[in-house]
């Protein structure tokens, strides 16, 4: 409807704004809100210029103190017109806010986002005008759990009004209430998966902004006057804000703890979802964070990304929590297999894996094998992965030198009839990857991206004292593809060589390759 | 000693009459004075332990006697008596051999000589073994007389001359001065003046003879046709029938006149020699030669040319002796950097060249800017070639042009043939003789590449030519074949498709519209908007050939010779060639479309690659763009394969740049699209398999040379065979992605027994609009996909790592049912199969070794070896230091001796005066006494006189 009357639209938004500035500067027009609030009943996909309307109009009226209601204790209720009308005002206020919150579910995704906003809008501008008047800092909770409930859907995902409510997760206070009233929504027996899709992700963006932990923030105190945390709700003349990063830590813990008792593991989306909740954000706020090894453990069997994730908790726990957990390194060994390249994480699996292997104190067997099954890897892997795989490589062979013998044998070499690496070897130890050489990388010397052959030669050149020290991994970048692509086009060159022979038709000179195969002219 | 010259040999000669004489004498045991050992030394023989001092002073007084005491008794007297006769001096001769011995030498005396001053003047000079008389043959009149002319030698100075002015005679002036005043030194340049007068006289006197002589010789050159014609033409008179027949011959003159100007006349500047057929074969053969070299030099990483570089090839010089331990001597010499006052550095200019200005920008060689660059130089045979043609031609392009194209790939290929042949006969000839033989083997080796090329062309183009040469003669009914056995071996429905194309372009044949195309070619460039336009207008609507020769009249009308702005012309034409062929590809529903769209640009391409070399850096911009422009159309939507208006730039890129280079300005970032293409899209239907194909044999095309690896274009060649094989859950093999385990698994499978079925082994154009996979085309998937394996297998059959990269795709093969394939392609497989088992059996797994980097030696120091050891000290120093110490201390013991020489002159020249001294007051006392004697005498006279008085 609004792509076939683009200008019906306009008529439409126009006439509102009309309504709303009479309604606004006289009070002759009160019906025009009435008028604008039964708009919501038609049945329309695309509800922005209404939604504007009712956020331009309450803000102002909140602004003005025109909704506050002078109750009066032990006194029965006013009955003057004036009073009379501020409670309509009110009744108006709410069934105003209620159909915005509707329209978050409703229509179509610009016009659910800008719901989104208008009611948060709204409660930025309640919280600054509070309704009851008073003098401490105010925060409409009441209205954010609303928002919540209504985020909480048990069908629908929300992710895109959830992605589009960061904006104000961003604020302090949005941060620590939200956390408040997210746990006392989290109750229940056994959510739907969307529920807790979209609670994971509620709680992922509630946390984007680092709570400092008391470690930290004590350093932060010194430089706390300097940085103006946003504050939503706040406003000069009330008293500021107390953030209490305590308690914002405690309300997380039980937001997960809440999370925990589902089933979390049951679909493979919200599993990652919350796998990269707890490792992401969760992880340095949680008071007891081995209770998650569970979790973690049982996801590294899981495979794929999830495997990845749960690795990455592993490795927070081991490295920050006093974990021990036995076979790590054969798990991250395990999770080397072409099936990698499909998953989103792979930039994340070689960080790890770099920061794994880069102890000093791990058996040369177990590099040796890491950096054979690598190499086997980097020979079918695209083109960007490949140079990832291989810089991986040269810093094992620069961090472990006993590798060296794997791209120099030093003894006479004893001609061997097959490679003596077992790839099918899940044990990284007992792979024989010591008496292995790395011919993988010398083929891929070979390779058609001239800056793959280089990474390749330098691998092969990683025994030579190097002045530079292992640099870590660089994953490559998410279009990285493209940019060397283009990078490519832009190299200058001196000269431009051409073919010496002229072609005579389709048929390349030397070495046609394609009308061997096809038949494309008959 | 301090000695006078004059008396040295006088002492000598005392000494010896003295020891003569002495010899017998016994010694006095008194006079004998013994010098006392105090350390004996074993082996050392003392010169000085017993001495006669008596003796030995008398003899240095005795010396000194003869010599000092001579000497002080001249002294102050100014005038010397010497002895010079013959033997005066000599006192062991007697009076009677002295005189003997001066006759003998008045007889011997300076030989009776005409000129004292010539001393070679009797000898007589020798030239190889004869004497110059003999050998002289005066063959040069002019230059013989030049100095016995008048008898003189040595420039003329007679006997008089020189006895006067040389040899210091000049200072006595024995001939009388007149003036007076003419000194030695003036007379010399009075001399040396009149002596050059002389010269100059001389020579132009010659020269006059000379001139004189032949100016003589042209005019009697000039009169002898008058002397000889005089005598004819006085015998021609006597008849008038001669008279007759001289009319006609001086009419004739006219003509032999004008026979032999153009006898005569210069047919044309000489220039390199027209060359021999053979001759030209053979330089081009090099031409292609050497730019293959330059192509397999790019084909290296940089940083292996430089390796190959700083290696040399051979070492320098082994000697025998080399222990083989490989030490490099850097024999750079250090340098000091150093400016000069203009500030320029004062190092070697070789040296410069290394270490060249860092901020120095490398100059933009493009290859552009004049037609006579290298580049087109290189490509000038092919362009002299149409060109010539063109000019010969130009009245009958229209009948031509349609068998130029083929004319020219005929006389390509026939001069390579010719060439072959003729490089063979011509071995045979010579196979008699080893190093001929050797040499051939060489050679062969050398161009087996190119030739091998070559023929593949010509097997290509071969059935095309014979058809051409038919249809030239036949006119227009052989025209079916055009394509030759191609078109018989397809099946029946497509011929339908072309012979309307073929009638097409019979009826088109006569075309006027040849006049409509020429005006639209005139105006061509009118418009910048409009060419493309234009280009469109002129092509379409036509058959390819007669696109080919539309375009080709275009860019010759717009050659870049014939007008400045030509060239900007045609490489704007190219953007819109491309325009075009993008079109045409565009939207390609059905066979027959795609088809015509690959004929047609099977006739473009060469003028592709003609505008590419006209104007290299702006087409390569052109392709560059359309190639980021494609990209980014690809990028917006990964997962799906690009339409053939993508694909075929990835094929045009592969007929006009390198692509075996290391890195290229186009084929590099095309090859990474099409791997990019093969790594990311999803391959699970007719459209993208089969485009995925096209990819892949592309992608082989474009590394058949370097054979480089390009992993996506394996890992595609293994997600077809995994797609085509009977995978099961249970037991799989893995694949990369883009492919994924138990995704569209069997997709290609096929179910049903097709061993009966007739198969292509080829992918056909049609598979291209394919909508529903069906069993031809799962069999010709797998065959192409084994074929294209077997290629890329064959790169890597020195690597180590070609077993694990082609392991799963070995297993999956083995996963196929073959006996559902037509016999013909399970066989193939089958053959693949265990070909590549073979190899794997047989393959080697050497560590990797980095190679052994030579050590370098330190510098060393001169050896310090001493021929003989001795260990005093100064045997230590070296030759020159002790030969100076020897010399200091025998200048010190000379020294020494000296003064005490001196010394002893002094004692004694004292002891000759006190003697002197005491008696000349002896004398005076004697005369003193003697006066008082006769004083007192005198005195005892008078007194007695007194006393007698």
């Amino acid at each position: 409807m609004a792509a076939v009357h683009p200008n019906l639209i306009k008529m439409v938004s126009a006439q509102l704004r009309n309504k709303a500035n009479e309604f606004l500067n006289s009070r002759k027009h009160a019906n025009n809100l009435a008028d604008i609030l039964q708009m919501f009943e038609a049945s329309t996909d695309n509800y922005t210029p209404l939604l504007l309307t009712i956020e331009v109009i309450f803000t102002e009226l909140l602004r003005r103190g025109d909704l506050i209601e002078e109750i009066v204790p032990l006194k029965p209720i006013e009955q003057s017109p004036e009073a009379e009308y501020t409670r309509w005002l009110r009744e108006c206020y709410e069934t105003a806010l209620n159909q915005a919150l509707e329209c978050i579910k409703r229509g179509r995704m610009n016009s659910r986002l800008q719901a989104l906003v208008t009611v948060s809008k709204l409660l930025q501008a309640e919280g600054k005008n509070p309704l009851e008047s008073s003098t401490g800092f105010y925060f409409p909770s009441g209205r954010l759990k609303n928002i919540f409930t209504v985020l909480l859907d048990s069908e629908q995902s929300m992710s895109a009004p959830i992605a589009r409510f960061q904006e104000f997760t961003e604020y302090r206070d949005v941060q620590q209430y939200g956390l408040k009233v997210l746990s006392s929504l989290a109750y229940r027996k056994s959510p739907s998966p969307i529920f807790m899709q979209n609670y994971l992700e509620l709680l992922d963006k509630l946390l984007v902004t680092e709570i400092p932990t008391e470690a930290k923030s004590k350093n932060r105190n010194r430089n706390h006057d300097e940085k103006e945390e946003k504050i939503l709700c706040g406003s000069d003349d009330k008293a500021p804000f107390p953030y209490n990063p305590g308690v914002c830590r405690r309300y997380a813990n039980r937001c997960w703890s809440f999370a925990c008792q589902w089933a979390l593991c049951s679909d493979a989306r919200t599993h990652r979802r919350a796998l990269l909740l707890l490792v992401e954000r969760l992880m340095p706020l949680l008071t007891r964070p081995h209770l998650a090894t569970d979790m973690l453990c049982d996801s590294l069997d899981a495979g794929g990304s999830i495997s990845i994730l749960a690795l990455q908790g592993v490795l927070e726990l081991v490295r920050h929590h006093n974990v021990s957990y036995p076979d790590m390194y054969d798990r991250l060994y395990a999770l080397f297999e072409p099936e990698m390249f499909h998953t989103r994480c792979k930039r994340r699996l070689l960080h790890l894996a770099d920061v794994f292997l880069s102890s000093t104190h791990l058996p040369e067997s177990l590099v040796a094998a890491f950096a054979k099954r690598l190499s086997r890897l980097a020979l079918v892997a695209d083109d960007a992965d490949a140079a990832a795989l291989l810089q991986l490589v040269a810093n094992l062979l620069q961090r472990h030198p006993p590798l060296k013998r794997m791209i120099c044998h030093e003894d006479t070499p004893a001609i061997m009839s097959s490679d003596p690496y077992v790839m099918e070897e899940t044990s990284a130890r007992s792979a024989r990857a010591l008496g292995s050489s790395l011919w993988e990388v010398s083929a891929l010397r070979r390779h058609h991206r001239p800056h793959v052959a280089r990474a390749a030669a330098h691998v092969l050149h990683a025994h030579r004292p190097a002045p530079a020290a292992p640099t870590a991994a660089a994953p490559p970048a998410a279009h990285a593809d493209d940019a060397l692509f283009d990078a490519e086009l832009k190299k200058r060159f001196k000269t431009i060589e051409m073919n010496f022979i002229r072609p005579q038709g389709m048929n390349a000179p030397s070495g046609e390759r394609l009308l061997q195969f096809w038949e494309l002219m008959a | 000693m301090v000695k006078n010259k004059r008396n040295a040999g006088l002492a000598d000669r005392v000494n010896l009459k003295r020891k003569t004489e002495g010899v017998n004498k016994k010694l006095n045991p008194f006079e004998v004075h013994i010098n006392k050992e105090k350390i004996k030394i074993l082996g050392r023989k003392s010169k000085h332990d017993r001495g006669l001092p008596g003796v030995s002073r008398a003899k240095a007084i005795q010396k000194r006697k003869e010599t000092l005491g001579k000497e002080m008794k001249l002294m102050n007297k100014s005038n010397a008596f010497i002895d010079k006769r013959i033997g005066e001096n000599n006192n062991q001769l007697s009076a009677e051999e002295r005189i003997i011995a001066r006759y003998a030498a008045e007889r011997a005396g300076p030989q009776s000589k005409k000129n004292i001053y010539n001393l070679a003047d009797d000898e007589i000079w020798t030239h190889r073994g004869q004497t110059l008389e003999q050998i002289e043959k005066f063959d040069d009149p002019r230059s013989s007389d030049e100095e016995d002319e008048d008898g003189k030698k040595f420039g003329g100075l007679d006997d008089d001359f020189v006895s006067e002015g040389h040899f210091g005679g000049g200072t006595l002036p024995k001939t009388e001065f007149k003036d007076g005043t003419k000194s030695h030194k003036d007379l010399v340049e009075q001399l040396i003046a009149e002596s050059k007068k002389r010269k100059a006289e001389k020579q132009e006197e010659k020269e006059k003879i000379l001139d004189l002589t032949e100016k003589l010789d042209s005019e009697w050159k000039d009169l002898q046709p008058v002397v000889f014609k005089k005598a004819r033409v006085e015998e021609k008179k006597e008849s008038i029938i001669d008279k007759l027949l001289s009319q006609a011959e001086k009419k004739n003159e006219d003509y032999d006149k004008m026979m032999r100007e153009l006898k005569f006349e210069k047919r044309g500047t000489p220039s390199d020699g027209l060359k021999s057929s053979e001759k030209e074969a053979k330089e081009e053969k090099e031409r292609l030669e050497k730019l293959e070299k330059e192509r397999d030099m790019r084909m290296l990483d940089d940083g292996e040319t430089l390796l190959s570089k700083s290696k040399p090839s051979t070492p320098k010089h082994r000697s025998a002796d080399d222990l083989d331990d490989n030490f490099e001597l850097d024999d750079e010499q250090q340098f000091m950097l150093a400016y000069d006052k203009d500030g320029k550095p004062l190092v070697p200019e070789k040296v410069l060249k290394d270490y060249s200005v860092p901020n120095a920008k490398p100059k933009f060689n493009d290859g552009i800017s004049d037609t006579s660059s290298d580049d087109e130089a290189s490509n000038s045979d092919q362009d002299d070639e149409e060109n010539d043609n063109d000019g010969e031609d130009s009245r009958e392009v229209d009948m031509e042009q349609k068998k130029e194209s083929s004319d020219e790939s005929e006389t390509n290929s026939e001069g390579s043939t010719n060439e072959k042949e003729k490089v063979k006969s011509k071995f045979d000839k010579d196979l008699e003789s080893q190093y001929q033989k050797y040499k051939n083997d060489m050679e062969n080796k050398i161009s087996e590449r190119l030739d091998s090329d070559i023929k593949q062309n010509n097997q290509q183009r071969s059935d095309d030519k014979t058809n051409d040469k038919v249809c030239s003669s036949d006119d227009s009914e052989n025209d079916e074949d055009d394509d030759g056995e191609s078109i018989k071996s397809v099946n029946n429905d497509d011929t339908d498709d072309f012979k309307d194309l073929k009638e097409s372009e019979e009826e088109s044949d006569n075309d006027t519209d040849e006049e409509v195309d020429k005006q639209k070619i005139s105006s061509f460039f009118e418009f910048e908007l409009a060419e493309g336009d234009n280009l469109k207008e002129l092509l379409t609507g036509k058959t390819p050939s007669q696109q080919s020769a539309a375009l080709q009249r275009l860019i010759k009308s717009y050659d870049p010779g014939l007008a400045e702005n030509n060239k900007e012309l045609l490489s704007r034409l190219f953007a819109h060639m491309l325009q075009y062929i993008n079109d045409i590809f565009t939207d390609l529903k059905d066979e027959g479309e795609i088809i015509k769209a690959f004929l047609i640009f099977d006739k473009l391409a060469p003028y592709f690659y003609d505008l590419a070399q006209t104007n290299k850096v702006s087409t390569k911009k052109y392709i560059v763009e359309l190639l980021k422009e494609k990209h980014n159309i690809y990028v917006k939507r990964k997962k799906r394969v690009p339409d053939l208006d993508t694909l075929i730039f990835f094929k045009l890129v592969s007929l006009l740049y390198p692509t075996s280079d290391y890195r290229h300005p186009v084929t590099t970032p095309s090859l990474m699209f099409m791997s990019e293409i093969l790594a990311h899209c999803k391959f699970n239907c007719p459209y993208s398999i089969s485009r995925g194909l096209f990819i892949t044999s592309l992608v082989l095309e474009y590394t058949v040379l370097s054979k480089r690896l390009v992993p996506t274009a394996v890992n595609f060649i293994r997600g077809i065979l995994y797609l085509c094989a009977n995978v099961s859950i249970l037991n799989p093999i893995e694949v990369v992605p883009p492919f994924r385990l138990h995704r569209d698994a069997k997709l290609l499978n096929l179910e049903e027994d097709c061993s009966k079925m007739e198969v292509l082994n080829k992918m056909a154009a049609k598979d291209l609009a394919l909508n529903e996979i069906d069993n031809d085309f799962k069999i010709r998937c797998l065959n192409t996909s084994v074929d294209i394996l077997k290629e890329f297998f064959d790169y890597f059959n020195e690597l180590e790592a070609q077993k694990c990269l082609f392991d799963p795709h070995v297993a999956l093969m083995g996963r196929i049912d073959l006996d559902l394939y037509p016999k013909k392609v399970a066989s193939k497989i089958a053959g693949t199969i265990k070909y590549m088992k073979e190899i794997f059996e047989v393959k080697t797994f050497t560590p990797l070794t980095s190679e052994k980097k030579q050590i370098k030696m330190l510098r060393l120091y001169e050896p310090d070896i001493k021929e003989v050891f001795t260990s005093s000290k100064s045997s230590k120093s070296s030759s020159e230091n002790a030969e100076r110490a020897w010399l200091q201390t025998k200048y010190k013991k000379e020294m020494k001796g000296a003064l005490r020489e001196i010394r002893r002159d002094k004692a004694y020249i004292a002891s000759v005066k006190i003697k002197q001294k005491l008696q000349s007051d002896k004398v005076r006392k004697d005369k003193v006494k003697q006066i008082y004697k006769e004083a007192s005498i005198q005195q005892g006279e008078l007194n007695k006189l007194k006393r007698m008085k």
